[in-house]
């Protein structure tokens, strides 16, 4: 009866192609901010700013230590119910993300500043460096290469996390999936096309990852010749 | 506002749910371990089939995400004559892809076991199969039970997108109490917390596990 048409069709590659371009959107958006996020729960903690440095920790502990699924679940069906207001899928899965991803960047923030040498800070202090040029100047470049790698294995990984906003009914690469299976009966063809155009993204992102990790451990190089 | 005591009474559903949670993610540990020691075998082994095979297979699992997966093996077992409910669906595909990650672990502790140990156990005639046994895996195994503890509270924290192929474990029992009292907010935040004070039990534990078995290896272990 509803099946009329079974079988793929050309639109399923639109549709493909549509997914695609919504899962790398959330994927990115939700990176930065969750960059910008990080970089300054990250620093609160650092600084041991009094009473934020605690709550972001304990925010951050639970963000890290439950199910994302359960964390979408709850932006997407519990903050409008207790706010009244309304929240798209996409709204909600950008929310989300983010913060997860915030939580995990500001661990690696905090260990890697705190890998430099204790010493590097006595002695730019003794050479009358403001805090600001110390973080700037010394901190900075030398935790960002320390940083590098963790960064790029978390981006993978969250790239594999995004999947899940499908769940709530944002119309990313799986949810195309779904939908193309539920139609054409297919599996065998639609998630292995699925899965392979992840694997392909994850090769693509620590691909980019490597050409920035060895960018910004230059200066390293410099001081071995 | 925030008010628990609206979902005293669906206490039961929640206890039932994790109870398949517990099971399904026991079942998985089981199965992921075994797995992860067979890929892990056959990554560090002389054998060059074996070693592109077990490459393929972690590579390829560690970066798809699993939620493609149990929709795969949801929709694609019934399709080869394979008839097993979600629960199964759920532990097979748990086990097979955590079984990657637990794999890459066990290498990391193959490898780090000190060659002067092998070495002894071969200049006293262990044969290739006794040293692995008795020396390389007893050693690799007491050094990864700390990184093998986070992929498995990874896993238990996994078992909840099984949700999505309609197994009412913790998350989908939740799921279900949220819509029958109209109050999302308060049981998602409580899932959360509960979720969060479960690994972080197991997690304890874990580090205690390891630190007793380790004892005598000194500092760095």
């Amino acid at each position: 009866m509803g099946y009329v048409d079974e079988g793929f069709s050309i639109y399923d590659l639109q549709l493909w192609a549509e997914g695609l371009g919504v899962s790398l959107w959330i994927f990115v958006v939700s990176t930065l901010i969750g960059l910008l996020l990080g970089g300054m729960i990250g620093l609160v903690r650092y600084y041991r700013v009094p009473v934020f440095a605690q709550l972001l920790m304990v925010i951050s502990e639970f963000l890290k230590n439950s199910p994302v699924l359960v964390q979408l679940f709850l932006v997407y069906f519990g903050v409008p119910a207790l706010l009244a207001v309304d929240m798209s899928p996409a709204q909600a899965a950008i929310i989300t993300l983010s913060g997860n991803t915030a939580a995990f960047i500001a661990v690696i923030v905090i260990s890697s500043i705190e890998a430099i040498d204790k010493r590097q800070l006595e002695a730019a202090r003794s050479f009358a460096f403001s805090e600001a040029q110390i973080m700037r100047r010394i901190i900075f470049p030398q935790s960002l290469s320390l940083a590098m790698p963790m960064l790029v294995s978390l981006a993978i990984n969250q790239l594999q996390v995004t999947s899940l906003i499908s769940v709530i009914g944002v119309v990313d690469l799986t949810r195309v999936g779904d939908i193309i299976n539920q139609r054409t009966f297919e599996p065998f063809i639609v998630w292995p096309v699925i899965g392979l155009t992840y694997f392909i993204l994850a090769k693509i992102v620590a691909m980019v990852g490597t050409r920035l990790e060895r960018k910004f451990s230059a200066y390293r190089t410099v001081n071995q010749l | 506002m925030l008010d628990l005591s609206a979902m005293a009474e669906y206490l039961p559903a929640f206890v039932e749910g994790f109870v398949i949670t517990a099971q399904v993610s026991i079942i998985s540990i089981i199965g992921s371990f075994f797995i992860g020691l067979m890929v892990a075998l056959a990554r560090v082994s002389a054998n060059k089939a074996l070693n592109a095979v077990s490459l393929i297979y972690v590579d390829l699992f560690r970066n798809i995400p699993f939620i493609v997966l149990i929709f795969f093996g949801y929709f694609g077992l019934p399709e080869i004559g394979v008839y097993i409910d979600a629960f199964w669906t759920g532990c097979l595909v748990l086990s097979i892809a955590v079984g990657a990650y637990a794999g890459e672990t066990i290498r990391a502790g193959i490898l780090s076991v000190d060659k002067g140990v092998i070495e002894a156990a071969r200049s006293f005639g262990f044969s290739k199969l006794k040293i692995y046994q008795k020396v390389i895996l007893p050693i690799a195994l007491t050094t990864s039970v700390r990184p093998l503890g986070s992929v498995f509270i990874n896993l238990i924290l996994t078992t909840s997108i099984l949700s999505a192929i309609t197994l009412n474990e913790l998350t989908g029992a939740s799921k279900i109490i949220a819509s029958t009292t109209f109050r999302p907010f308060e049981v998602y935040v409580f899932l959360v917390l509960f979720y969060g004070a479960l690994t972080f039990a197991i997690s304890g534990l874990i580090s205690l596990w390891h630190n007793r078995l380790n004892r005598y290896l000194g500092e760095g272990a």
